[in-house]
């Protein structure tokens, strides 16, 4: 992992549609090259409202994104995208007639390299591209199916900075063990990974964490610390009960044990 | 070049779009049609399917049975086609699927060198029990806006049948067109209803009405209309479903994109229940193209012209 900061948010604030209150207020963090950096945080919490942001779907009244170390604040969708940040949406967008294939393959560069990423990246994602690449990204694919084709379609990108939002929504359980992996490949690609996720076990791949709450930075740093002090602002005891990570589940047990006992004494 | 006789100016006209004309040769065994102007160029039969045509003052009379139990996988071809820059051209087709038959119908019109043409059809189709009936129409209008093309039809599904629609005009410009499409769908009919259509200029104009009436119990029918007009183009539909007889199921979908000044979309659906049991239902979407998919090709580095044109080329 470099150390070099590739995304800068610096204070930037959001206004809800009727201009009474902020969904996102003065948030702060960076994100370095090359990590996996995840922001986590309970429903409402302007998680995705900050993906939308840096990717350019929402304007801050306020702040400023730096990418790069350039100010790309007041960029385009389309400028933000050809300077290497794209977004996988939550509730990726159905077309009617158009084809996987060049759904995937839009975003690839060099038009000569559109097959061979295409399968590469349908391949990732464990889906089959003999089966795929002729199919429509339509309602004729289920939730988890068109999911799987948006992670495919940043991955043929090959973008600097990918924003997941809530990547793991609605995948099926086999496909969400292999999350890990495709975060993995996404990573050994080049491109680091912004994950807008409120489940935990997902979030334990990020390098760094930021929690979200109430449209406000409550921390910035290690996963572990953050679910520590999520745990404790939800008020929750036990918050990791899947069999995938009953080893990270027990050690937040006994962290809160302990801190519950030390504030007894 | 032989084989291609008095057809091959159209034939090659259709070769212009990309469409494979070796279904239409003498040389292929299926069934066909093929009219040069108001003239007749070939007419093969096969087992199970008569063809008669006629020639009348500005078209013809054409007469096509599918006999009963017919079942056929390759498609009956039509080709109806005027080279000419100006004419008339009138085609009463009388269509007859008796009962138990399978058939798809692809009809092509093209008129590639149209100034002031006029094509005019008036068409019936009668689709028995237990059929399948499937009915294809692509127009082509050359690229001078100089066609005025007005086909009516007159549908009638009988019990058990499947009836599907598919007319589509999103190659080349337009010019000036009305269609009309009535379809009566009885007693446990399924009706699947598609027209496709793309303005691209202020000298092309379309206007489509496509009727499903569901008048036997249990019939259903679905009518998609998909249309875009871009550089002053002006595109109306009006989607009509009734439901006439108990427990019938309708719905109207309506999707139409403009781009550009002076470029038009009306939608019209009329929907109309009377019996308690029936459920007739309706959307419609006019405008900017949905900003979810806007977004989505944005992020990936289109612009929102190319986002926007891709999403009109894929959508029609």
């Amino acid at each position: 992992m470099s150390s070099d900061v590739l995304l800068s948010v610096k204070d930037i604030s959001i206004l809800s549609e009727d201009r009474q209150c902020n969904i996102v207020d003065t948030i702060s963090f960076d994100v370095m090259e090359g990590s996996i950096h995840s922001i986590i945080g309970p429903n409402g919490a302007g998680k995705s409202t900050l993906g939308y942001a840096i990717m350019g779907v929402y304007h801050p009244c306020s702040g400023k994104i730096f990418f790069k170390g350039k100010d790309i604040t007041d960029l385009s969708i389309t400028e933000r995208a050809k300077r290497g940040i794209t977004l996988a949406w939550q509730t990726p967008a159905r077309f009617d007639g158009l084809s996987v294939y060049d759904y995937i393959g839009v975003g690839v560069k060099d038009k000569n390299l559109i097959e061979q990423r295409v399968r590469e990246a349908l391949e990732i994602v464990n889906l089959d591209p003999d089966i795929y690449i002729k199919r429509k990204v339509d309602a004729n694919l289920s939730g988890g199916e068109r999911k799987r084709i948006e992670l495919a379609s940043v991955i043929a990108m090959r973008p600097k900075l990918v924003i997941l939002d809530e990547a793991e929504a609605g995948m099926d359980l086999i496909v969400l063990e292999s999350f890990m992996d495709i975060f993995n490949k996404i990573k050994e690609l080049g491109m680091t990974i912004l994950l807008i996720t409120h489940r935990e076990d997902i979030g334990m791949v990020s390098d760094n964490s930021t929690l979200i709450w109430d449209g406000k930075v409550l921390a910035n740093g290690h996963f572990r610390d953050i679910m520590v002090l999520y745990c404790q602002k939800a008020g929750l005891k036990k918050i990791c009960n899947r069999t995938l990570f009953n080893q990270f589940d027990e050690c937040i047990d006994k962290i809160i044990e302990e801190e519950t006992r030390e504030n007894k004494i | 070049m032989s084989e291609r006789s008095d057809s091959s100016e159209i034939l090659n006209s259709l070769e212009k779009y990309n469409l494979d004309i070796s279904d239409y040769l003498p040389s292929h065994s299926g069934p066909k049609l093929v009219l040069n102007f108001n003239k007749i160029t070939t007419v093969s039969e096969v087992e199970g399917i008569i063809l008669k045509g006629r020639e009348i003052e500005n078209g013809i009379i054409a007469d096509i049975v599918i006999k009963e139990g017919t079942v056929l996988e390759d498609p009956i071809h039509l080709c109806f086609g005027v080279n000419k820059e100006t004419g008339l051209q009138e085609i009463f087709p009388r269509i007859i699927a008796e009962d138990n038959s399978s058939v798809t119908l692809q009809a092509h019109c093209s008129f590639p060198n149209a100034k002031n043409l006029t094509h005019k059809m008036f068409g019936h189709i009668y689709v028995g029990k237990n059929c399948k009936f499937v009915y294809n129409e692509t127009h082509y209008h050359g690229e001078q806006n100089g066609a005025t093309v007005a086909p009516v039809s007159h549908v009638y599904v009988g019990e058990n049948s499947y009836f599907e629609n598919n007319f589509f005009l999103t190659q080349g410009t337009i010019g000036r067109m009305k269609i009309q499409i009535d379809i009566y769908a009885f007693k446990d009919s399924i009706i699947n209803s598609n027209v496709k259509a793309f303005g691209k200029n202020s000298l092309d104009s379309i206007r489509v009405r496509d009727a499903v009436f569901l008048e036997g119990e249990n019939a259903r029918s679905i009518i998609k209309m998909k249309a875009a007009a871009i550089g002053g183009g002006e595109v109306m539909m009006f989607g009509i479903t009734e439901g006439n007889a108990a427990n019938t199921t309708g719905h109207v979908d309506c999707t139409e994109i403009v781009k550009d000044r002076g470029s038009r979309c009306r939608a019209i659906p009329l929907i109309r229940a009377t019996d308690e049991s029936c459920h007739i239902t309706h959307e419609a979407s006019l405008g900017k193209v949905d900003s979810a998919q806007l977004n989505a090709l944005m992020a990936r580095g289109l612009d929102e012209d190319e986002a926007t044109d891709l999403i009109i080329k894929n959508m029609l």
